[in-house]
């Protein structure tokens, strides 16, 4: 049995024994631990954390979760690690990340489905009343929840774009992949009313509230949802944080999301939007290229050093993240999260 | 960082106080450095105050704003390091306006305006790096080597001191109650404070002049809590909870419970109170209001586990606030000085999201079985029976009197409170306040002689401010009896943890009240050469073992 020590970003300790054959992830389960995890496969990045000291051996795993940049710093993923002996960790999240009680399982309607520019879909849904939990929509911004599709045993998890409220209303921004099982059922059969089953609230990529540092968001398409919900709470709280947003899509036609990123402008004096359109067309104003050259522009352009969140495919959020590193941020500044097509 | 201002400051045989990334009250470094500046910036305020007073001009919303601003420097009321940011710049602009209304009533008088120097002048950054950097000159000990610990023990004594003058002051003055003469004892304090102080006589002084102010302070809150809610009359409160939808206010303030009370009438949500704000469940206009279920939960340390497991939200309306756990953070609210990063803040009275929250909550599921206690023995109720009160001294059914309050914390040694208290023999009665009381007040006490219609054994005066209450009916007794406060059997068991209860120990020597016994430790800022010094002036004692301290308070007073 060996012990671990995993050493949150807000500075807490938490503790457990972990035996070689059980995954990192298992073994703090097994104590009422539920550290932040996704996919569970080592392809999606979502239980990422730092190895401080200690000899880990890992399962297969995809570089989309686990780059090989990232590996050389000493990231592990705690699903596919399993400890050769007594382990440091270090966690890119804040204790509220952890869960000490299993994931709540929730029931909701859908109250909406819209276009979301020309590849994606806006989905409103929201919580049945819950004896034990009520109806509030309790998460942190940048979390998110596996939605059931009715009638299979297939999940999929989608980011919250929304920020936590007492109306119990959840929103996601769905990117729509062709023969994607939860886009076929948003295409073909979801209508107002059906009852979603959900799993959540999840994830670790949430907001540092204690970092007095200014905050940039880089989000590629849907990537953006998570980002939304986290810089609408900003509003909602007054927060003066300097912030600004790097959003980008492929092309004019995916572009979606605008009103609310107006809006954002509005209630955010200190926000800086930046949309991104990769193959823009001869109409277009904006800023021509991924939002990771707009992002290397404005880092070389400014002396701030902010803290970086990331979200998107996960070429995107390699590419970011090197341009964070070549410009001097650290490591422990940068939180990402994936999105990989399932 | 370094703070050693409340009970709980780290402790080491290298040194006292909280000196790294965090204190022990999770205040993180750059928070407790802008609360250093942010008094320093208050300090130049109060010089220029402090003149113009001299000569007949006054600013209230200064005055106003300096003790909205020291409350947030108490322990355990704001954590938000942004805040402490926009505070500092509110200050300067207020500073500038201070210095311009004493040249202006200087020239008036035909005199030439002084040039100040040190807070006075004191320019802030406008950036937390920069403010960070500016933090030195700003910080507690920064002439330790020159002056001494013993000078900057007693600036401090002076300093948390009025950190509790202005937190009451502040509650009084929400509730529409201001002294002039309370306004004038911060702003002395602050000049004082901002002259550099080097002699012992004048800080001591002081120390006893603030304890005057803050005898006023607590008259002022008195009178603003009974003007706005009538006089406290003894009541039977409901210790568990009922069926059905809820709120939690905690905190000290009586006004924001009120707005939540009105904002939740016949909506079906039941409110209850936590830690200090228990007794306003004795206030007849609060008391009117039937959905003020009962009260949850204990004293402030608790909270952590206790709003965790309450199913609504919470608002927190002044002191105590440690760090939100996951699963309560996004239904906890704070208004007035309190503040966390990421926490939802109410700024304006406007307590409709807490109401929204607690009906999307799912409240709880069903009554418990019933527990209650019996509190509200506010002066009048003590004073109406004093007749009685005097007989059963002189027949001696009642031997003496403990009153044993203040903070409550966290600290293993603080059962010394529980021992004390469930150990006074059945001819005393124990007087308490504040949230010590939650160490001994689900313990039956009984009543003096044993009747059911016997006076109450344990009388519970109210929260920490009413310290006032149990000094007019300690006054009264003397005066009845005919001897000074010191020869009354009364013992005086104080627990403290943060700069309110230094504040009242102020004014219990300043009123001369000797002997009152101070735990569970005594203040890291009080040297031991300082100690000595109360120990030889005011009889001041540690707590010891609670039975010999029972023998010895009684054999004193024999």
């Amino acid at each position: 049995m060996h012990k671990i020590n995993l050493v949150t970003r807000d500075g807490h300790a938490i503790a457990f024994d972990a035996e070689a054959r059980e995954s990192l992830l298992d073994a703090a389960a097994r104590e009422n631990a539920f550290l932040p995890s996704a996919c569970r496969e080592g392809g999606c990045g979502a239980c990422r954390v730092t190895l401080a000291s200690g000899e880990v051996r890992l399962d297969s795993y995809s570089t989309a979760a686990l780059s090989d940049v990232d590996r050389a710093s000493g990231d592990i993923l705690l699903c596919r690690a399993h400890a050769q002996g007594d382990l440091d960790l270090r966690a890119p999240f804040d204790k509220s990340a952890i869960g000490f009680a299993p994931v709540p399982q929730r029931r909701a309607r859908i109250v909406e489905i819209s276009a979301a520019g020309s590849g994606a879909k806006r989905l409103l849904l929201r919580l049945d009343d819950d004896p034990m939990l009520g109806s509030a929509a309790e998460f942190l911004p940048g979390q998110f929840m596996e939605l059931s599709i009715p009638e299979t045993a297939i999940t999929r998890a989608y980011s919250l774009a929304n920020a936590p409220n007492w109306d119990g209303t959840l929103e996601f921004l769905i990117r729509q992949h062709p023969q994607g099982a939860f886009s076929s059922y948003l295409a073909d059969r979801a209508k107002i009313g059906d009852a979603l089953a959900l799993r959540g609230p999840q994830g670790s990529f949430t907001l540092d509230d204690a970092s007095p540092a200014a905050r940039w968001f880089v989000a590629g398409g849907t990537g953006v949802a998570p980002m939304l919900s986290m810089l609408r709470r900003m509003a909602e709280l007054g927060d003066d944080h300097d912030c600004r947003l790097f959003f980008g899509v492929n092309t004019q036609e995916e572009l979606f999301a605008l009103d609310a990123i107006d809006a954002l402008n509005q209630a955010l004096p200190r926000l800086q939007a930046t949309i991104c359109v990769w193959k823009a067309g001869p109409r277009w104003s904006g800023f021509s290229g991924t939002p990771v050259a707009a992002l290397s522009q404005a880092l070389t352009a400014s002396l701030e050093r902010p803290d970086i969140y990331l979200c998107g495919p996960p070429a995107l959020v390699q590419a970011a993240t090197a341009a964070a590193r070549a410009a001097g941020l650290a490591h422990e500044r940068i939180f990402s999260e994936n999105f990989s097509p399932s | 960082m370094f703070c050693y201002q409340c009970e709980q400051t780290f402790r080491s045989t290298e040194g006292d106080g909280c000196g790294g990334g965090k204190g022990m009250c999770g205040k993180d470094a750059a928070t407790a450095d802008l609360q250093d500046v942010l008094l320093h910036v208050c300090e130049g305020i109060g010089q220029y105050l402090h003149r113009a007073r001299a000569l007949g001009a006054t600013d209230a919303a200064a005055d106003r704003f300096v003790l909205y601003a020291f409350f947030t420097t108490l322990t355990n009321v704001n954590f938000d390091a942004g805040k402490f940011v926009q505070l500092i710049q509110q200050a300067a602009q207020i500073r500038d306006r201070a210095k311009a209304l004493y040249e202006q009533a200087a020239r008036t008088a035909g005199k030439t305006p002084e040039a100040l120097s040190g807070a006075a002048v004191f320019a802030p950054a406008k950036d937390m790096n920069g403010l960070l950097a500016q933090a030195g000159e700003a910080a507690v000990k920064k002439d330790a080597n020159l002056l001494g610990e013993d000078v900057v023990g007693l600036r401090s004594l002076v300093l948390y001191g009025l950190k509790g003058v202005c937190a009451y002051a502040h509650h009084a003055e929400v509730l529409g109650e201001e002294r002039d003469a309370i306004h004038a004892a911060v702003e002395h304090a602050l000049d004082l404070l901002a002259s550099d102080p080097k002699e012992i006589g004048p800080l001591l002084d002081e120390a006893l002049a603030l304890g005057h102010a803050n005898f006023a302070a607590m008259e002022a809150l008195d009178a603003a809590n009974t003007g706005a809610f009538g006089t406290p009359v003894p009541t039977k409160v409901r210790m568990t909870p009922v069926k059905g939808k809820a709120i939690l206010v905690s905190g000290h303030d009586l006004k924001d419970l009120h707005a939540i009370l009105e904002a939740t009438k016949d909506k079906g949500i039941n409110v209850y109170t936590h830690g200090e704000v228990l007794p306003a469940h004795s206030y007849p206009k609060l008391k009117a209001f039937p959905h003020l279920a009962g009260n949850y939960g204990g004293a402030w340390q608790d909270q952590q586990k206790e709003f965790a497991e309450f199913p609504g939200p919470i608002v927190m309306t002044s002191n105590c606030l440690i760090e939100p756990q996951t699963r309560y953070r996004g239904r906890l609210f704070t208004a007035g000085p309190v503040g966390w990063a990421g926490v939802r803040h109410i700024e304006n009275g406007d307590f409709s999201q807490v109401v929204q929250a607690a009906q999307a909550l799912p409240g709880f599921a069903a009554d418990a079985p019933e527990e209650s206690i019996t509190i509200g023995f506010g002066r009048d109720a003590v004073l109406g029976v004093a007749d009685k009160v005097i007989d059963a001294v002189r027949s001696g059914a009642i031997r003496h009197f403990f009153l044993v309050g203040g903070c409550d914390g966290a600290a293993p040694g603080r059962n010394y409170y529980t021992d004390f208290a469930e150990h006074a023999p059945q001819d005393t009665v124990v007087l308490t306040l504040g949230c010590g009381k939650y160490r001994f007040n689900r313990h039956d006490f009984g009543t003096i002689g044993g009747a059911e219609d016997g006076l109450p054994r344990l009388l519970d005066m109210g929260q920490c401010n009413d310290a006032y209450s149990a000094i007019v009916v300690a006054s009264k007794l003397a005066e009845a009896f005919g001897v000074g406060v010191n020869e009354l059997p009364l013992s005086l068991i104080v627990s403290w943890f943060e700069q309110k209860a230094a504040a009242v120990l102020l004014t219990l020597l300043a009123l001369g009240v000797r002997n009152v016994r101070l735990g569970p430790t005594l203040p890291a800022f009080l040297t031991p050469a300082l100690v000595d010094v109360l120990v030889e002036k005011f009889g001041i004692q540690p707590i010891g073992d609670a039975k010999a301290d029972i023998e010895a308070s009684l054999a004193r007073a024999a």
